[in-house]
């Protein structure tokens, strides 16, 4: 049996749900908006793991669980839990619910798309960096200093610099401009990430196992995926990827212990291709609307066990 | 004028000689007791504490075709550069406090979390062994949960008392407090140390326990039970002391290797 975690509505879960209808293939959805309903029991003796989930009044054994699909939203935020104190016992089930969840997944014996731990890549862009150059994709120059008079040597040597966060804070890519350089002295309070701009196509692939859908998207702005904010668009349609550097994805994806990523990619129209980052949890369901690429599918038959 | 960066200063001046490095919290009387012993076994030692890093006027740490680099220019003057690092005792589980203590307003918890991830990443780029290495989880190492150690050392092969876990339980009681344990092993890379002559027939699924927890220095405790020595927990910055000279032996050994 397959969990499916999250909230329903949420795109990348409901369609994962219906391809799951459409295999079709037994699963579960652990809906937080119901966790007043829900209780888990683990118990991990001797490397084994075992215990009971009961979720609307089906029990079930957790060896039972095959696969799961985790896309948890912060449980402290759920509406259901709005005018909840701190210490209601409300908010306390949800906490320890939540946390008996994540905490039984991440030793399960099960497809689990993705444990936490290996996830946690994602929080620094430049620990990532070095382990994605490790898989033999390349990465942009990268400068994160406090030194003003570094930053401007960097951008002697490299030309037009964006910069970005260097956590898993999501944050606006930005070109550095003659404004920013203005306040660069600010760089001294916090240091800051800059990297070598690289021309070419934005290509987002999704790794399944070793599937691969790859993305192509044409946009005129800087960070596509907030085009139609900054009054600019993008247009989504599939790639072709050459056998290489999918190859290098799925090895890429494996080796950061992943089960589903969404690597960004950027192509140089001297056909160079840079990797910028490793997504561990995509929202892919945004790529699959506007191209038709079976994402969901794939996702879905991985769950199930079916090759 | 070009400006001079601490780049081009490290590049010019490659050091020769490449100390170990040994990274810690001011107060870390552990880290102070390990690298005095490294240095009466002959190591040049360089200390950097986490007010000297909190204090650091400049940084650059790059990342790119060359591979990663990191240069600190620390406020008295010396440098801290992975060019002249031979091998690093990493005692940095989380940021500075000093520096934690510095900052403050509504960007503070951002900040954090930008310095956490540069640190995660500059201390990676650190050459040499590096015990341990960092991870997103923890600075010298995932700081890993009760419930996942206990998976991990079972499968391992150490002896593990059932770990529980409910929905009806606060997991905020779930994380152990601090304790001495009855006896604690070492493992610093391949080397098992510890003054804990019964347990020694599980050296070997303390290395396993390393080598599946991703780190080089690992403390494993255990307490006696009904049913004899039972796996206690573990610490990727365990209290180094405990190790006695052997520990220091070993580290010696393993950092020069």
């Amino acid at each position: 049996m397959i969990l499916l975690c999250g909230i329903p509505s949420e795109s990348p879960l409901a369609m994962v749900a219906a391809a799951l209808d459409e295999l079709p293939a037994d699963y579960r959805m652990v809906n937080q908006r119901k966790v007043a309903d829900y209780d888990l029991a683990v118990a991990i003796d001797g490397g084994t793991v075992e215990g009971t989930l009961r979720l609307n009044g089906e029990t079930f054994r957790l060896g039972e669980i095959d696969a799961a699909y985790i896309r948890l939203m912060d449980d402290r935020l759920l509406p259901e839990l709005a005018g909840q104190g701190d210490g209601s016992p409300a908010r306390r089930h949800a906490r320890a619910f939540h946390d008996t969840l994540l905490r039984w997944l991440e030793v399960a014996p099960a497809r689990v798309v993705n444990r936490c731990d290996p996830q946690g890549s994602n929080g620094s862009k430049p620990y990532q960096a070095q382990l994605i150059m490790q898989f033999g994709l390349r990465v942009p120059e990268t400068l994160i200093t406090n030194d003003p008079d570094a930053v401007l040597a960097f951008q002697r040597e490299h030309g037009t610099l964006i910069y970005k966060s260097i956590s898993g804070v999501r944050s606006i890519v930005q070109a550095l401009t003659e404004n920013d350089l203005a306040r660069l002295d600010l760089i001294r309070w916090c240091p800051v990430q800059f990297q070598a701009r690289v021309p070419g196509t934005d290509v987002r692939v999704h790794v399944v196992d070793d599937e691969v859908h790859a993305t192509e998207i044409v946009s005129d702005t800087l960070d596509y995926r907030y085009a139609r904010q900054s009054g600019g668009s993008a247009e989504l349609r599939a790639f072709e990827l050459d056998d290489d550097t999918a190859e290098r994805c799925i090895a890429l994806t494996r080796g950061l212990g992943l089960l589903f990523a969404g690597i960004d990619l950027k192509i140089t129209p001297e056909g160079e291709v840079f990797c910028f980052e490793v997504n561990p949890c995509p929202a892919f369901s945004f790529y699959e609307a506007n191209t038709g690429q079976p994402i969901a599918r794939a996702l879905a038959r991985h769950l199930a066990g079916v090759n | 004028m070009a400006s001079l960066t601490l780049a081009s200063l490290a590049a010019s001046s490659a050091a020769a000689a490449k100390p170990i490095l040994v990274l810690c919290e001011d107060f870390d009387h552990a880290a102070a007791w390990a690298a005095q012993g490294l240095r009466r076994r002959g190591v040049e030692v360089d200390i950097v504490c986490g007010t000297d890093l909190a204090a650091a006027p400049q940084l650059e740490h790059r990342v790119g075709r060359a591979g990663a680099t990191i240069e600190i220019a620390l406020a008295s003057g010396r440098r801290l550069s992975s060019r002249t690092v031979g091998g690093v005792l990493n005692r940095l589980s989380f940021l500075p406090s000093a520096w934690m203590q510095r900052i403050g307003g509504p960007d503070r918890d951002y900040a954090v979390q930008e310095m956490y991830a540069l640190y995660v990443s500059w201390l990676n780029s650190l050459p040499g062994p590096l015990f341990n290495p960092p991870a997103p989880q923890g600075l010298c190492g995932n700081w890993r949960h009760p419930s996942a150690w206990a998976a991990l050392a079972g499968r391992a092969g150490l002896p593990v008392a059932c770990y529980r876990q409910t929905s009806d339980v606060d997991p905020t009681t779930l994380w152990p407090m601090p304790t001495t344990a009855p006896a604690t092993l070492l493992v610093v890379g391949e080397r098992v140390v510890g003054q804990a002559a019964g347990l020694r027939h599980l050296d070997d699924a303390c290395r396993r326990l390393a080598r599946a927890a991703n780190v080089r220095l690992l403390g494993i405790d255990f307490a006696p039970g009904a049913q004899g020595w039972r796996f206690a927990g573990a610490s990727v910055m365990p209290d180094l002391t405990r190790g006695g000279e052997p520990l220091v032996d070993a580290l010696a050994q393993e950092l020069a290797a």
